[in-house]
């Protein structure tokens, strides 16, 4: 009579598990499935940025990859100290990474160019604009693989902030691939 | 008894397997809680046309509560960025009647141990009327608010 007992206490103990173990891999499953959902919208939004009047930006990510969230990143010197202002702008722009000073310690990396371009006399006369001419590409690597995962360029002809406002908008189109 | 012994091992075996598959999946990266405490050690790194000496200054008169220190084996922080400043040419003069001058700057407050940036902030002044001690000042003021709001 006890060994029945015991038996059936351990039958139940393993249909606990199994169901336990049935319900987090569905979980996990429902998990990516919501991802995978979340990614055909980013997609979406990727394409309608694409499609859109290219007068801010373009952007490129390749094969939809995701960067995860909080994920250390590197950011190389850039010219003109850019790099600084692409730091400034994942926070300002809240982008759940973690920025690390050494690339040793990162998973991915960001690299790229600047350019700043002053305003000139004939811009301030004729336009009555004392507004600068901005433009940076930016492009994020992942070190393991040395695959390039996204790639963003901005132009800013009257950057209201000058490289701020360009820092910024890599930061925000950055965010679109970064699963929170 | 025994059922009360058997129902007493079934949930405890479904406590034991909700705790490791919530540790489990808490073993993703978290976001970074770091704050930068208040009276600590800072270097600020050499930063272009002097703006790190403009930076100390503002730091002391913002009275923000950090320790600047001279070595950086001695500090638990860094300052680092870059700024650029650009003086009101003839045209700004003229056609905008403006002499201001146009400054930015961005600096980046890493910890020195973990290698993590902290804090980080971009100025931008059109006309900034005190030049480069504004931004270093907006940039001071920024950083005792963030140590502070924390």
């Amino acid at each position: 009579m006890q060994s029945k007992r015991g038996l059936s206490a351990l039958l139940a103990i393993a249909l606990t598990v199994s169901f336990a173990n049935y319900s987090t891999h569905a979980w996990s499953q429902a998990e990516d499935k919501s991802a995978q959902d979340e990614g055909k919208a980013d997609a979406k939004a990727t394409s309608n940025i694409k499609s859109a009047p290219s007068d801010e930006g373009q952007l490129a990510t390749v094969n939809n990859a995701k960067i995860p969230a909080y994920a250390k990143i590197y950011i190389a010197p850039m010219l003109g100290g850019f790099e600084n202002y692409i730091i400034a702008g994942l926070r300002s722009k809240k982008v759940p990474l973690t920025v690390v000073v050494d690339r040793s310690k990162a998973e991915y990396e960001i690299s790229g160019v600047s350019e700043s371009e002053k305003a000139g006399w004939a811009k301030m006369l004729f336009l009555g604009s004392q507004q600068s001419n901005e433009q940076a590409s930016i492009k994020v690597s992942d070190l393991k693989s040395g695959a390039i995962i996204f790639g963003y360029s901005v132009h800013k002809g009257n950057s209201a902030r000058g490289r701020q406002s360009a820092g910024e908008a890599c930061a925000k189109h950055l965010k679109q691939v970064v699963i929170d | 008894m025994s059922h009360r012994k058997s129902a007493v091992c079934i949930l405890l075996a479904c406590i034991l397997i909700a705790i490791f598959g919530a540790q489990a999946k808490d073993a993703k990266n978290n976001a970074p809680s770091e704050k930068i405490p208040s009276g600590a050690k800072m270097f600020i790194g050499p930063i272009k046309d002097g703006f790190d000496t403009f930076l100390k200054d503002a730091i002391g008169k913002k009275k923000v509560p950090v320790e600047l220190v001279a070595s950086r084996d001695q500090a638990d922080y860094e300052i680092t960025g870059t700024a650029e400043t650009q003086k009101a040419g003839a045209a700004k003069k003229i056609i905008l009647g403006n002499w201001h001058s146009r400054e930015e700057a961005s600096i980046t407050v890493s910890n020195i141990k973990s290698g993590e940036v902290v804090w980080a902030y971009s100025v931008h002044e059109e006309a900034s009327t005190h030049g480069k001690r504004s931004s270093a000042e907006a940039c001071a003021k920024h950083l005792k608010e963030a140590m502070e709001s924390k």
